[in-house]
């Protein structure tokens, strides 16, 4: 930290365009605020290619649009143990090799995974609950109604 | 100097003070104000007013943080409360956390609290289904514990009372083992539940599946509209606080109700520490209150006092109440304070599926949840190697489910188009469980919580007629759910501890004998005339049938009874 302060407070010292550029990638925070786990920005965009091969753009909204990457680092960051952030940390540092790579390529990888690998595991239950719970598919899709105002028990279905 | 003290002590001065805001504290604020008596209710937890103090009421799914799921480090820290059912994004604020109030587990016992106005009735599962002399001539009839000092014909007419009041929503069944009660429409069962009723009816006579009775509006009359609530809309968010008043809660219907008279004061933030005992007159002088915030002592002072703090605050404030008169707690001449606690078995529940009815489903939601079937075992006489029995909670739904294989467009499709799966089919017991002298509740000696008070000690365990009973509800309903021709039977048949049932009762028991028992046929301390105590404490035996109706009851004709009696200046 103390290193940090000092290397920022050389880099006012000698001013100019180049040292916020510096300091931005330094950074390389995530765009959300998030307590536990140190996702970057890159994290961040990988995620985005991820979550969208998952739930990919078609006439509706994919998951990068619904911003499902940022509920899934939301959700590791808030809702799994350290060990579950672990595990994904390092399945997401493994995934950096379809890094701007094509949704198929992308799809591809995530396929040749284990059934059981943890990062797979959480990467995908939380981008489903996203986006079942999402906005989006709550008001146009699937229907959540708030206030049903009844209740019909035996309901004939027309088929 | 002294002066100011005179008046302070006199603007300290009600003419009855309650302690506790929730279901049976309500009620007695409700009837003692009607009655024109200056009432302070006193709260340990935080204000929460109606409608106002309901953050999360009208929030869709997608605008919780984390789609109403508790974070880890959460659930971590409250391995307690993380247990209950209800508690998660969308309701957690109302509930206490572990650390707030700690307590000792000699045996395990999961303690699930509401601190605040209004208590638990904000969170309850609303299911209101009346005791009957099955369960109030049970301890004399099979020998435990000690007899009922009242009887249903007792409590019928305050039954009624609350009823009409609260809103209860049900049908008349005629079952002498559940009596019917002032009601509004019942909810309808679905054709599944209505299919198991028939099937199980015709083959077992005794046995009854009807639409359980819920505190619910399902039509308001002009009482339910005079409080401010009206019809409640079905959507079975009702732990979150209700913006239509649609169930019942002391914070929608009794405190406001009360509020009206002009009687009432409510003070919340205040810990009850003890309750004075005035030596000379015999009798209870006021409450000694802990500022929940500041932690100032305060006195308030009364001629009659209630005690509503839920079934084990109650034990734990006439534990702490010591006097020379009283060296064990108050009114404890027959040594049975904290002991004879009970609770209802709820470890055991099966599901399974149906695959008949298909070409059927239901719209909207339910909010009595189903069907309940009355306890038929050891009704009219012993049958079994175990005493009492079970009620059991019996439901049916139709839910949508997509294939969450694969990724990419497929996937997302299948997401998009939701198909109906078969019914899904569950129920749970509710097994009687019996009052013991070793299922008690003590103060710890060394150890206090941040307002000075001892700590509660709990040991509370199931025993043998417990286990049997459970196995009996396993067996005898798998057989009926394959009778029914249901498939994928499942049994779950895991302990849980004590306390998540939410229903403990007993420690302050009623009895004909103050030998033996704390609390007369009206409720009132044998040893104290001006002390009562209407909530959970006060159950002699548990029923198997959900309580908090019957702490209503208790309640009002207590009430009555007290303000008679004051009138009459009897005590």
């Amino acid at each position: 930290m103390k290193r940090r302060t000092a290397i920022k407070q050389l880099f006012i010292l000698a001013g100019g365009i180049a040292i916020a550029t510096a300091c931005d990638s330094g950074r390389n925070k995530a765009s959300i605020a998030l307590s536990n786990v140190d996702f970057t920005k890159d994290d961040e965009e990988l995620l985005a290619q991820l979550v969208e091969s998952i739930i990919p753009e078609t006439d509706s909204p994919g998951a990068r649009s619904l911003k499902l990457h940022l509920f899934v680092m939301k959700m590791v960051d808030d809702c799994h143990s350290s060990e579950d952030q672990q595990a994904f940390i390092e399945g997401l540092k493994k995934s950096k090799t379809i890094k701007g790579k094509p949704l198929a390529e992308v799809q591809n990888y995530l396929t040749s995974l284990e059934k059981e690998d943890k990062f797979l595991d959480i990467l995908k239950r939380r981008t489903l609950m996203g986006y079942q719970n999402s906005e989006y598919v709550m008001k146009n899709k699937v229907i959540y109604e708030l206030v049903p105002g009844r209740y019909d028990g035996a309901v004939k279905i027309s088929s | 100097m002294a002066n100011l003290n005179i008046d302070s002590k006199k603007e300290r001065t009600y003419d009855a003070i309650v302690i506790g805001s929730g279901i049976s504290g309500g009620w007695s604020a409700k009837e003692l104000c009607e009655r024109g008596l200056k009432t302070l209710v006193l709260e340990r937890g935080r204000d929460v007013q109606h409608i106002k103090d309901y953050p999360t009421t009208n929030m869709n799914p997608w605008e919780f943080e984390h789609r109403n799921e508790m974070p880890y480090q959460v659930k971590k820290d409250n391995p307690i409360v993380s247990k209950c059912y209800a508690f998660h994004e969308d309701a957690a604020h109302f509930f206490v956390k572990d650390a707030e109030h700690p307590y000792i587990q000699e045996k395990p016992f999961d303690w699930i609290r509401g601190y605040q106005v209004g208590g638990k009735s904000l969170l309850w599962a609303r299911q209101t289904q009346r005791w009957s002399d099955f369960d109030f001539e049970g301890p004399q009839r099979d020998g435990f514990a000690v007899d009922w000092p009242i009887r249903y014909a007792d409590l019928k007419p305050w039954y009624d009372h609350v009823e009409r009041f609260a809103g209860i929503a049900g049908d008349k069944d005629g079952l002498p083992e559940l009596p019917d009660g002032e009601f509004l429409p019942g909810y309808p069962l679905n054709v599944v539940e209505k299919y198991f009723k028939q099937g199980v009816e015709k083959k077992y006579p005794n046995r009854k599946v009807i639409s359980a009775r819920c505190a619910h509006i399902s039509k308001p009359e002009p009482i339910h509209i005079q409080q401010g609530r009206t019809q409640c809309q079905n959507r079975t968010l009702c732990q979150r606080g209700c913006p239509f008043g649609g169930y019942f809660s002391s914070n929608a219907s009794t405190l406001p109700w009360a509020a009206k008279t002009g009687n009432l004061t409510l003070r919340p933030d205040s810990v009850v520490h003890s309750i004075l005992y005035d030596e000379q007159k015999g009798r209870a002088l006021g409450v000694k209150v802990i500022d929940r915030n500041s932690k100032e002592e305060i006195d308030f002072f009364a001629e009659i006092i209630f005690v509503n703090a839920g079934a084990i605050n109650t034990n734990l404030i006439l534990l702490n109440s010591i006097s020379n008169r009283f060296e064990n707690g108050l009114g404890n001449d027959s040594n049975t304070l904290g002991k004879y606690v009970a609770f209802h078995n709820y470890s055991a529940r099966i599901y399974a599926e149906y695959e008949g009815l298909l070409d059927y489903t239901t719209a909207g939601r339910n909010p009595a949840g189903g069907a309940y079937i009355p306890r038929f075992r050891n009704l009219h006489k012993q049958e079994t190697d175990y005493l009492r029995g079970y009620a059991a909670g019996f439901g049916a739904g139709r839910y949508s489910y997509s294939d969450t294989e694969g990724l990419g467009e497929e996937l997302k499709n299948s997401l998009l188009n939701p198909k109906l799966g078969k019914w899904s089919v569950g129920s749970h017991m509710m097994g009687e469980t019996i009052p013991k002298e070793s299922n008690y509740v003590a103060l710890d000696a060394a150890q206090k919580d941040d307002w000075g008070i001892p700590l509660l000690k709990i040991a509370i365990d199931y025993d043998d007629n417990d286990a049997k009973m459970k196995k009996d509800y396993l067996d005898t309903m798998e057989d009926m759910f394959k009778e029914a021709g249901f498939t994928n039977i499942r049994r779950d048949d895991k302990w849980q501890a004590p306390g998540l049932d939410i229903h403990e009762m007993g420690g302050v028991r009623m009895g004909l004998d103050p030998k033996s028992s704390m609390l007369s046929k009206w409720n009132q301390l044998h040893a104290v005339p001006n002390v009562f105590v209407t909530d959970g404490a006060s159950m002699t035996s548990t029923s198997t049938q959900n309580p908090s109706l019957t702490y209503m009851a208790f309640s009002a004709r207590s009430v009555d009874y007290a303000v008679n009696e004051l009138k009459k200046r009897n005590i």
